[in-house]
């Protein structure tokens, strides 16, 4: 009886060797899933019908962002004056569209003199931060790793 | 766009905040089963809650 010279694929993920150059089937769809869920939270899930996942992270990073913008945190912006600012700046943009909410609706600008304020731009780069762990998730749940 | 209505928060209605949102978020992504969802949501938000109000506690002698 014939034996298969090789186990077959099941979702074309590991259909060529590793030292094939040529970049795997469904590489680039993942990486769409995740530029997706980058730029609306929860996108890259309900993509692949992850309805549960997806409206946690969607709501997750919406409420994070509401609330951080109406206590008044600091949306950081490109003119950062020191390097905490950029890094403000970066972990503000990985709520992608959000980010441009949060600076939609904090038309008095941010005040940080208080607790309040203080408070907020944690919770704003927190939202960022986990809406790019969320994209990771599911570009690697794309990829056909278990999660 | 009109601006949000202002949110004022306690310190630990914050901290409350942020650990159930950030514990709902990591349990659904971490865990696939509903049951284990719900523990790991539960344990999750039991550590953030002991170790903020734990680290809190710490810095007391500190604070004045």
């Amino acid at each position: 009886m014939d034996e298969p010279s090789q186990i077959p694929a099941t979702d074309g993920v590991h259909s060529t060797p590793a030292t094939n150059a040529t970049p795997v089937p469904g590489e680039s769809r993942a990486v769409a899933f995740g530029i997706a869920a980058w730029l609306l939270p929860g996108l890259g899930h309900a993509l692949q019908k992850m309805w549960g996942r997806a409206l946690v992270v969607f709501f997750a990073v919406g409420l994070l962002v509401y609330a951080g913008a109406s206590m008044r945190g600091n949306v950081f912006t490109r003119q950062g004056s020191d390097a905490f600012d950029t890094l403000g700046y970066i972990a503000d943009l990985g709520a992608g569209s959000f980010y441009l909410f949060a600076r939609a609706i904090e038309t008095g600008g941010a005040d940080v003199s208080h607790a309040d304020g203080d408070y907020g731009t944690r919770l704003l780069a927190t939202a960022g931060v986990l809406n790019l762990l969320a994209a990771l998730h599911a570009y690697e749940a794309a990829r056909g790793h278990k999660a | 766009m009109t601006a949000a209505p202002p949110l004022e928060l306690t310190h630990f209605q914050a901290f409350l905040l942020f650990a159930v949102v950030i514990s709902v978020a990591f349990g659904f992504l971490g865990r696939r089963r509903p049951k284990d969802r719900v523990k790991y949501i539960l344990w999750s938000l039991f550590l953030f809650l002991l170790v903020g109000i734990g680290v809190g506690w710490a810095m007391f002698p500190f604070s004045r």
